[in-house]
């Protein structure tokens, strides 16, 4: 029985409780740093810091609904060259877990002497509405919890409304707080034997019952009402995005400015292959695409880009949507993103992030399979 | 100098089967030259008629082509030819005369005639539409097919037509016919002299001729085929791709039966042809595959499925395919005429005569030496034994009679490919101890890119074959107007000597140093690419042969080929050449048996230095536990010569009581460490090293052993009857049991030599006492090739052979110490009692133990059953999965002495011509690493097949072992962003080729 | 050679015209397998469309999916792979990577509403001429009854 532990705090101090709990982390040496999100001296908006003093947690704002990175991309800058030699705790939101252990198979990052603390998730916003919210309201990690709980979710981004991860998989803490009552605690739990010994070295005894099913039924359900919404969003996306018309119609907004790769989590390539020389061309070439067609678009080769994106990184896309807020354009490449995802890791038996143990789809072949292809 | 006080450096090759070509490659590996001779005029022999191979049934043939230098040997599936810079190949030709001595033979050869040039010979075709004479009997083994002059194989290479010299009545009309002038029709005279250190006779067999089998009604009744034919009637390349129609009527059968043994196994040849078990269980499958409700029914006598993972096959063939298999030899096949199907007589049980009906009946034929082969070796001046093969030693399945020269393959013995794959490779070690000194191969770096030189475009109008389809002037007209293009070039025949002379010659006069080649699928000789950047494209087969009705549109489509190729070339990046890897001139032998010491010997006698590493205190092995052969030969006095030169050769250095507990790097150069008893550890290098650590007998759990006295094991009698201990004198009654522990559940192999072991004892014994009672309880009696004859003569000494089925074993049981053996005869169902003095088992032959860490240790695999895993079962039986670890002996499979001293001279020899390389380099068109570009996600290290690339940890890039690399684009293919690509491939300049096709 | 320029006005101009379609099509041929049993098809003078431009390759393994999208978005109307049959791979296993990343790049091509169908993927091994030359017919009148690639003509792709 993994130990999980609901710890308690007062009316509207979730966000202090969380923080406290992170403290006492630091404070008892049980972890030499957390790379967690603060908040920026100007007030709301946050960004994630490797925080060692303990005393600068108390800025820390793990719930707060926003994400202008992936946390997973940080912790491959943070391990990829050399592996850390002092235990670092990460705090890290569902998808941002997922995309870290897809990274880790991919070599990016390193799982050495890294403390995943996986905290659940109701949602982010874009930077516009949360920026919105910390006007309207001094919590906005309450605020917006409140309101997602009453069905409220129209200031969650797609990504998130559509999100099936609420909860984090293949933490070694998890801090839970769907199914529980978060205006009077949260939940911390030990999903593997080095989440046990930090838990264990905190002195945190199961105390109170701890509402574990009520969780898994909340998350359940939570996920299941997230599916209903990615239904709704393929079908409302469906014509849209698919046929040559539709498709080069929503990239005719496209600039080649390539920041959903750069926002992408697993786009980790040191140098784009659309970066790369492989597209200098000389101007004669220009030309006789001219030629061929009449007219050349350019930039050119915005379609190919995404097509060849897709084929690199959609098996192990993890949903986050932030190339969606990435795109100065507002080219519909989330629900392109998402469902092809979903189509080819469905085709693989694959899901991304669910475990370290599970080899990349394009890596390995069976002998048996896929006899469809390339059959006459 | 004079060269007559010098060995040859040359190998005489007669035969270019697959026995031939692999021994051919194998001398041109090591460094020497090869004439690959044949009497067809094509290469291939009769492994080209076949289209699929057990145990896997794919084809496999490209895979002996050599993995190092590539660029100079053909890059091209072997069924189309074989190009080496040191083979020639001399087909069409006859060996007329053999003088001089190992070293220096002096051969004559002269060419078949009537002849067609191989030289001129374009494969047009037009002297096949002018041949008046049909003949019956061709490659697809169809009745009803082609000219006297025809074309043997659709794919051979050289694609020279060939004359049937029996049918040809010399009309002349091929002759006026033929736009070269390559056909003749006389001799000349003279003939060839050609000076050579060694010969090797790799002729191979002929089907046995099934007409001669009167009983079964072959060409009597249409539905009784040959298994050649059944191979090739279904074949990708044969009259009926993917169907099989039954002769008569065009239906699909729904039941055949195979009648095993047709032509062997009788008074005339007493012989077994040791593949035709296997190849009758492969056809049956492929059927079954196509067609699983037709019923397929083995008609046979002894199962003869004793090769490594054969007995897996055949279970699988029995119990998931349905199969078959009835023991029983037919006497004679009738057809019902109303509609074709033929009745099979037979008894059954209790003696009746039933009928069987059937709808095909396959005779799989046996393996008999060819018409020639006699005259052969009388040229040759060796001998042949009783049926008329070549005939060798009982401890060297490859040295002739004659010193010098060798023989591989089913010119000695029947056998399958794999056999003769380690036979050929063992008969290329033996002759390069008689060829002068060795020398690694030059390697010619290309020359760098002189951009502002341009390409040069050849254009071949093949004698009016292309121009007949697409206009020439067009795409020249083209080509001297596209950007880059020096000059172009039209020739009526490029493949013409003479004109291959005079484009070379203004190829390399006007300085460019890339060129396209717009031809056929007859290659250039090799000798082009080394320093000019060749783009060859097929104008003839690809095109002006398949889009004859369309000249106006192939011509387009020419033009773009051209300017794809063009494209390519033009954006060919020079990279400098790969500088290659140098090796370590030594190879480590683990294990000091029979097989470790006839390989260390064969190594070091080739000039290299060899550290042999036994794990015991003693050398010897098995080996040192037989007493004789099956032939009466005495091995212990060649066991005894072997150690002794081991330790007395100044180049091989021995480790008892030593173990290898580690190894790392990769082919040419290993670091090995060793551990002695003492568990000191030593590090040393090795170019190659050789897994020769042998097997066990299995202790038997069955039948009372250990429990009575009386019960003993083979090797037990064999060494009490030598010692003494044993007096056969005494000896009332012997009973012995085969398969005791193999061919079960748990180890579904045949042990493989144990058969002969019991029909050698059991021939001693009754030598020794012929009073002596011999009962032998057997499931198959194993003795395939020649050891039949034992059989025989077991069985005419009055020696008892009583079946067994698994199921039912003979039951042993003790009382007074008196033993007593009970066993039901599957056939008669009579149950049959001993009270023997002796019980003799044949215990498996199993792999120790250790073979899983040390498997470990070497970085390679151990199949289901524990032995060491090859990297290909049938056409690399040598190599292990590891490049330059190579296996021989016991280690590898069972097999008995003369057939691991043959596998120790393959693994020998392969190893020998790795480490006679001074550098190691793959072919140009190796992988690279942009570093720069490299992410270091390792999907391009999971995607390579060859573990050529590694991960260079303090950069965090990968890194290419271009020694291991074979350039199959894998890793390219899996990289996102081009960080890895092929030297002569680059996603741009695919791109480009793209744009230039559409 | 020269490239036809078929009349093209706008950006969703028609450009089917009387004259049945001639598709544009691209192989990627192995060297081992594929490309050997195209040579055997012209000794054995089987005849089939010239509308195939063939790649070779020296595995199907080394045929990344970009080619095929590449292919795809310069116009070509179809893309075969030919490869040697599972199991037959001369470098080991380079087909059954080629299997899976087909399989992956035709998924994504159909979630997109783009047309799948355009990608081949067939094992011809060396013996296989006649196999070789009926896929070409195949596949080459399959395109032609497809029309044009739609994305053929676009100036904004």
């Amino acid at each position: 029985m993994p130990t999980s532990v609901l710890i308690e705090v007062g009316e509207g101090n979730l966000r202090e409780g969380v923080n406290s709990f992170l403290r006492s982390i630091l404070e008892k040496k049980m972890l030499d740093a957390l790379l967690v999100p603060l908040e920026l001296p100007s007030g709301g908006m946050t960004a994630p810091a490797l925080v060692s003093d303990p005393a600068m947690l108390g800025n820390a704002n793990p719930l707060a609904p926003i994400m202008t990175v992936s946390t997973a991309r940080l912790a491959s800058s943070l391990t990829k060259v050399a592996a850390s030699q002092r235990k670092v705790g990460v705090v890290l939101r569902p998808c941002e877990l997922r995309a870290l252990i897809e990274l880790i198979k991919l070599k990016q990052a390193s799982r050495e002497n890294l403390v995943f603390i996986g905290v659940d998730c109701y949602g982010t916003c874009s930077v516009k509405d949360y920026n919105r919210l910390c006007q309207e309201t001094p919590a906005p990690a309450e605020e917006l919890l409140k309101r997602v709980k009453s069905g409220d979710e129209s200031l969650l981004r797609d990504a998130c409304r559509v999100c099936e991860y609420p909860a984090p998989i293949n933490a070694d803490i998890a801090i839970g707080l769907i199914g529980t009552d978060t205006g009077k605690g949260f939940l911390v739990r030990a999903d593997s034997a080095e989440g046990e010994s930090v838990l264990e070295g905190l002195g945190l005894k199961p105390g109170v019952a701890v509402p574990e099913k009520e969780r898994e039924k909340a998350v359940a359900e939570l996920a299941a009402s997230r599916t209903k919404n990615k239904n709704e969003l393929y079908s409302r996306f469906e014509v849209e995005t698919t046929g040559v018309d539709n498709l080069l119609s929503v990239f005719s907004a496209c600039v080649n400015c390539h920041n959903c790769r750069v926002a992408c989590p697993l786009c980790y390539c040191r140098e784009c292959f659309f970066d790369s020389a492989t597209f200098d061309w000389e101007a004669e070439k220009y030309l006789g695409w001219a030629e061929k067609r009449g007219a050349v678009r350019l930039p050119a080769d915005s379609l190919l880009f995404h097509l060849t994106r897709l084929n690199h990184m959609a098996t192990s896309c993890v949903g986050c949507g932030l190339c969606q807020e990435a795109c100065p354009n507002d080219v519909p490449v989330f629900p392109i993103f998402r469902k092809v995802g979903e189509e080819l890791q469905k085709m693989f038996g694959y899901v991304p992030g669910r475990s370290l143990e599970d080899e990349l789809p394009l890596s390995v072949f069976r002998e048996e399979e896929l006899g469809e292809v390339g059959e006459s | 100098m004079t060269t007559e006080n010098r060995n040859s450096n040359a190998a005489l090759v007669i035969g270019a089967g697959i026995a031939g070509i692999k021994v051919a490659l194998e001398i041109a590996e090591s460094g020497a030259r090869v004439y690959l001779c044949d009497r067809q005029p094509h290469i291939g022999g009769t492994l080209v008629q076949l289209d699929k191979w057990f145990p896997d049934n794919h084809c496999g043939l490209c895979k002996i082509l050599p993995v190092f230098n590539r660029d100079r040997t053909g890059q091209y599936c072997l069924r189309r030819g074989l190009l080496h810079p040191n083979i020639e190949l001399l087909l069409h030709h006859q060996v007329k005369k053999v003088e001089g001595k190992p070293g220096r033979f002096s051969v004559t050869l002269k060419p078949e005639y009537p002849r067609v040039n191989p030289e001129l010979c374009t494969g047009c075709g037009i002297c096949e539409a002018a041949c008046p004479v049909t003949d019956d009997a061709n490659f697809n083994q169809v009745p009803g097919g082609h000219r006297a002059i025809f074309l043997h194989h659709p794919l051979a290479l050289p694609k020279t037509y060939s004359i049937d010299a029996e049918r040809c009545t010399r009309c002349g009309a091929c002759v006026d016919a033929c736009p070269t002038r390559a056909i003749s029709m006389s001799a000349p005279d003279e003939g060839l002299q050609l000076k050579v250190g060694a010969i090797i006779l790799s002729t191979g067999f002929e089907n046995f001729d099934a007409t001669t089998a009167t009983q079964y009604g072959y060409q009597r009744y249409p539905n009784v085929i040959t298994g050649l034919e059944l191979e090739r009637r279904p074949g990708g390349s044969g009259p009926f791709p993917g169907v099989l129609y039954r002769p008569s009527d065009g239906a699909i059968p729904r039941s055949i039966a195979f009648l095993q043994c047709v032509g062997c196994r009788d008074r005339k040849r007493d012989y077994c042809s040791s593949a035709c078990c296997m190849y009758a269980i492969k056809e049956a499958t492929m059927i079954k595959e196509m067609y699983p409700d037709t019923d397929v029914n083995i008609f046979f006598m002894d199962l003869r499925a004793f090769g490594k993972g054969h007995h897996r096959y055949y279970d699988k063939a029995r119990d998931e395919l349905g199969v078959r298999f009835t023991r029983q030899r037919v006497p004679a096949v009738k057809q019902d005429f109303r509609t074709g199907d033929l009745l099979i007589m037979a008894f059954d049980q209790s003696g009746e005569v039933i009928t069987s009906r059937f709808d095909m009946v396959v005779l799989a034929t046996g393996q008999t030496p060819s018409r020639e082969f006699e005259e052969t070796c009388q040229i040759l001046g060796i001998k042949t034994n009783k049926w008329g093969f070549a005939a060798t030693g009982a401890f060297s399945a490859v040295d002739t009679t004659r010193e010098g020269i060798f023989v591989c393959g089913t010119a000695s013995t029947p056998q399958d490919i794999a056999d003769t794959l380690v036979e050929a490779t063992a008969a290329a070690g033996r002759a390069m101890g008689f060829l002068g000194s060795e020398k690694a191969l030059p390697v010619t770096p290309p020359r760098p890119g002189e951009e502002e030189a341009g390409a040069a475009v050849i254009l071949c109008n093949c004698y009016g074959q292309v121009g007949q389809t697409i206009n020439l002037r067009e795409i020249a007209d083209f080509c001297h107007r596209a950007p880059g293009v020096a000059y172009v070039e039209e020739v009526v025949h490029l493949c013409h000597p003479e004109t291959w002379r005079e484009v070379k010659a203004r190829l390399s006069e006007s300085g460019v140093n890339k060129a396209v080649i717009a031809a056929c699928s007859l290659l250039p000789p090799p000798g082009l690419y080394e320093d000019t950047c060749i783009e060859l494209i097929n104008i003839r087969e690809q095109l002006a042969w398949v889009h004859r009705d369309d000249g106006l549109k192939a011509t387009e489509k020419a033009g773009r080929l051209v300017n794809m190729a063009l494209e390519k070339i033009h954006s060919q990046e020079y990279v400098p050449p790969p500088e290659g890897e140098s090796v370590v001139p030594g190879a480590l032998v683990i294990g000091g048996g029979l097989a470790g010491l006839s390989a260390a010997r064969a190594i070091a006698e080739r000039g290299f230095g060899v550290e042999v590493v036994e794990k015991s205190d003693a050398l010897g092995g098995n080996a040192g536990h037989v007493f004789s052969l099956l032939g009466g030969e005495n091995p212990r006095e060649y066991l005894e010569n072997l150690v002794d030169e081991v330790k007395n050769h100044p180049r091989i250095h021995l480790r008892l009581n030593t173990e290898v507990v580690g190894v790392t790097g990769h082919i040419g150069n290993f670091k090995c460490t060793l551990k002695d008893e003492r568990s000191e550890t030593a590090d040393i290098e090795a170019g190659a090293i050789i897994v020769a650590t042998g097997a066990g007998e299995s202790r038997p759990s069955e039948y009372l052993y250990g429990r009575a006295g009386q019960v003993i094991t083979q090797r037990e009698l064999e060494a009490g009857l030598a010692s003494g201990r044993i007096d056969a004198a005494a000896l009332r009654s012997v009973a012995m049991v085969q398969c005791v522990g193999s061919r079960d559940k748990d180890r579904p192999y045949c042990s493989r030599v144990c058969c002969s072991q019991a029909l050698k004892n059991a021939l001693n014994l009754k030598l020794l006492n012929p009073e002596t009672e011999i009962t032998v309880f057997y499931r198959d009696i194993m003795s395939y090739g020649f050891r039949e004859e034992y059989y025989t003569r077991a069985r005419e000494a009055g020696v008892l052979f009583v079946r067994y089925e698994p199921e039912q074993k003979p039951q042993v049981s003790l009382e007074d110490d008196v033993l007593e053996i009970r066993a039901t005869d599957p056939v008669t169902g009579n149950v049959v009692i001993i009270r023997p003095d002796r019980l003799v088992l044949s215990p498996a032959i199993v792999p120790p133990d250790d073979n899983t860490a040390l498997s470990r240790v070497l970085g390679i695999g151990l199949t289901g059953d524990g032995f060491f895993r090859e990297m290909e079962a049938k056409f690399l039986p040598v190599d292990s999965p590891r490049a330059g670890i190579f296996l021989c002996g016991l280690a590898s499979r069972p097999q008995d002495i003369r057939e691991t001293i043959t596998q120790a001279g393959a693994a020998a020899q392969q190893a020998a011509a790795l480490l006679s390389r001074s550098r190691l380099t793959g072919g140009k068109a190796v992988s690279l690493v942009n570093e720069r570009r490299c992410s270091g996600c390792e999907l391009c290290i999971a995607a390579c097949p060859y573990e050529a690339r590694v991960k260079n940890v303090e950069k965090g890039v990968a890194r290419v072992i271009e020694a291991l690399c074979q350039g199959c684009g894998a890793c390219a293919a899996a990289c996102p962003n081009g960080a890895a690509s092929l030297r002569e491939l680059k996603d741009q300049q695919l791109f480009r080729i793209l744009d230039a096709a559409l | 050679m020269e490239d036809k320029k078929e009349g093209i006005t706008g950006e969703y101009g028609e450009t089917a015209g009387k004259e049945e379609f001639e598709p544009s099509l691209v192989g990627f041929f192995c060297n081992w397998c594929t490309s050997t049993a195209a040579d055997l098809a012209g000794t054995t003078r089987l005849q089939y469309p010239p509308n195939i431009r063939p790649i070779r390759v020296m595995c199907s393994g080394a045929v990344d999916p970009v080619y095929v999208l590449r292919a795809l978005c310069s116009g070509a109307d179809g893309v075969i792979i030919g490869g040697c049959p599972p199991g037959d791979c001369h470098y080991i296993s380079g087909n059954y990577k080629t299997r899976r990343r087909m399989a992956a790049l035709k998924t994504i091509l159909k979630t997109l509403g783009l047309d799948d169908d355009r990608v081949w993927v067939r094992w011809i091994s060396a013996s296989e001429g006649a196999k070789f030359a009926r896929t070409m017919r195949e596949f080459t009148e399959a395109m032609r009854k497809k029309g044009p690639n739609p994305l053929k003509n676009r100036w904004s792709i």
